[in-house]
């Protein structure tokens, strides 16, 4: 998965566990850009009477770096506080729900906004707006739409935010791939595989039908932009920014039983998740330095940089698939540095190198969504980003319709590193290599405006 | 983990009564003065007198406390203190 459960100790913290990580410039205002960070994944939408919210002991944070050192310039805190209308009932709801401020509706969330500059100054731009209700079913809210519109907040200081259940718009064949790296497409040339099939499987989509908490914002460009400018040229380094998400919980936790209400919880926050690339803790970093790449701001990442030099899944790909990636095989003997993998996950990509087109952040390495703000969104969005010639998707950014992993696949099974040594020639599957599966195959499909996301599955007919 | 709140103020029957706990496990947690904060993650006042503080002895022997208040930590050092605590837990 993109970030799901990507490292040990963060799967079993879904709360605080960032799924996935959007950045591009809005479509629907071309002047903007659009951050989406979801956490809480794999919610099961029928999950009464206790329905997943975020948590009100955790402090999320997105970040942008706008100089390329790897720091934040900018970042916004959200904090969670639930409020129960009514302590003499189990219910969620006790009625049906018509408005945010509905009073049948019991257990409501709130949250603050704080933005933080780069000067480390924080500012409170609104400390308690309200997030929209869990979608129960269309029994208890006749329309969800409705509601999550009206849970989208415009900030006197410009930002669009909106915090709360939507649709996971991730997709993949989750199954599949973590049993043994099998790609259904491809399962009758798969080392295994090909004992068990007789042809090309059809993918499926495990993240389909399951929900998410996302936290999303839209801020003008010029905003997130270096000495924020509000023109500036694509080849210009101030065009470009680098994106992550932080989740963090207090050090100290005391907890005192039946007196909840006495737990303490203190201490400086320290972070237990963050994702910029997608893929990049889940199959780049060892299960063994899985937890402590959560707990490292991008400026530590030159630590990880020999685990995308020679990845363990390129080496996987000639075993997996025998006969199918024999350069790649190769390359991988040669040991060549994977200078195409380090440029596209930890620098960018410099100018010069892709025409007309650079994301490059300079020499620090950083695992960030590198994202030049330049580079208009596409009319016709190419699921397959910059390596289907679409400058607007990843890794240019990452756009809700973005097949990241058949992307990934692609690139680390050899096809991006002609992009450094014009000798090689990638194997002819790796250009055609991919899961199967596209933003087509989202049941709800994502919306033309912020935020973007499907209305969340409901609890009433999912599953089915 | 999460504390719920009723209406628009939290419940708290401990918010202005401080409560020292001695805790059992030196080097692991040590000592609570807590009572719930009415605010977001992240957002006590380490100036307010009734917002919890958490003592941590680090390493008993060289008597190395962790001081945990607000979003601050504070490490100091006083053997007395920390023999005394090994005493009160029959480690000493």
């Amino acid at each position: 998965m993109s970030s799901h459960r990507e490292a040990p100790e963060i799967s079993k913290d879904p709360v605080a566990d960032s799924s996935d990580l959007y950045a591009f410039v809005s479509p629907d205002d071309p002047d903007t850009v659009t951050i989406i960070a979801n956490y809480v994944p794999l919610q099961l939408p029928a999950s009464g009477p206790n329905f997943f919210e975020f948590g009100d002991d955790v402090l999320y944070e997105i970040h942008v770096d706008s100089n390329g050192d790897g720091r934040p310039d900018l970042t916004y805190q959200f904090r969670f506080r639930t409020e129960l209308r009514n302590n003499r009932t189990f219910l969620y709801n006790t009625g049906q729900i018509k408005s945010l401020d509905d009073k049948n509706w019991n257990r409501r969330q709130f949250f603050s906004v704080t933005k933080v500059d780069k000067h480390g100054k924080h500012t409170v731009l609104h400390s308690k707006l309200p997030c929209p209700p869990c979608n129960v079913g269309k029994i208890s809210i006749p329309d969800y739409e409705k509601l999550a519109e009206d849970a989208v907040h415009k900030l006197k200081t410009g930002e669009k935010v909106f915090a709360g259940q939507r649709a996971d718009a991730f997709f993949v064949d989750l199954g599949a791939i973590f049993d043994l790296g099998t790609l259904r497409p491809f399962q009758d040339k798969h080392l295994i595989g090909k004992t068990l099939f007789k042809g090309p499987g059809k993918a499926v989509n495990a993240t389909d039908q399951l929900n998410v908490h996302s936290i999303a914002i839209q801020l003008p460009l010029s905003a997130v932009r270096k000495d924020g400018k509000k023109s500036v040229r694509g080849r210009d380094p101030g065009a470009v920014i680098g994106v992550w998400t932080t989740a963090s919980r207090r050090q100290v936790e005391v907890r005192q039983g039946d007196k909840k209400n006495a737990d303490v919880e203190v201490g400086p926050q320290v972070q237990v998740s963050r994702l910029g690339n997608p893929l990049f803790n889940e199959v780049i970093v060892p299960m063994a330095q899985k937890d402590l790449w959560n707990s490292l701001p991008p400026t530590e990442d030159k630590r990880f940089a020999e685990f995308v030099e020679q990845p363990e899944l390129a080496a996987l790909l000639p075993v997996l698939y025998p006969g199918l990636f024999d350069n790649l095989a190769k390359l991988n003997k040669a040991k060549t540095p994977r200078a195409d993998l380090l440029a596209i996950l930890l620098t960018g990509i410099p100018d010069g190198i892709i025409d007309n087109f650079q994301n490059f952040t300079g020499e620090t390495q950083a695992d960030m969504l590198r994202l030049n703000t330049v580079v208009p969104p596409s009319k016709e969005p190419n699921a397959f980003g910059i390596l289907g010639g679409d400058l607007a998707g990843f890794p240019n950014g990452r756009r809700i319709e973005d097949d990241v992993v058949s992307i990934s696949l692609r690139a680390i099974a050899g096809v991006t590193v002609p992009l450094v040594d014009e000798k090689f020639k990638p194997d002819a599957a790796a250009a055609l290599v991919e899961q199967g599966l596209s933003a087509k195959n989202l049941t709800s499909k994502p919306l033309k405006k912020f935020p973007f996301l499907g209305t969340p599955f409901d609890g009433f007919d999912n599953p089915s | 983990m999460s504390r719920v709140h009723y209406g628009t103020r939290a419940v708290s029957r401990f918010s202005r009564r401080r409560v020292l706990t001695i805790a059992g496990a030196v080097g692991v947690g040590a000592a609570t003065a807590g009572v719930a904060g009415l605010s977001l993650a992240g957002e006590t006042s380490s100036s307010n007198d009734s917002a919890p503080l958490v003592i941590s002895l680090r390493d008993a022997k060289k008597g190395t406390f962790d001081v945990f208040s607000g979003e601050s930590k504070v490490t100091l050092t006083d053997k007395k203190l920390a023999a005394r605590l090994l005493k009160a837990v029959k480690r000493a």
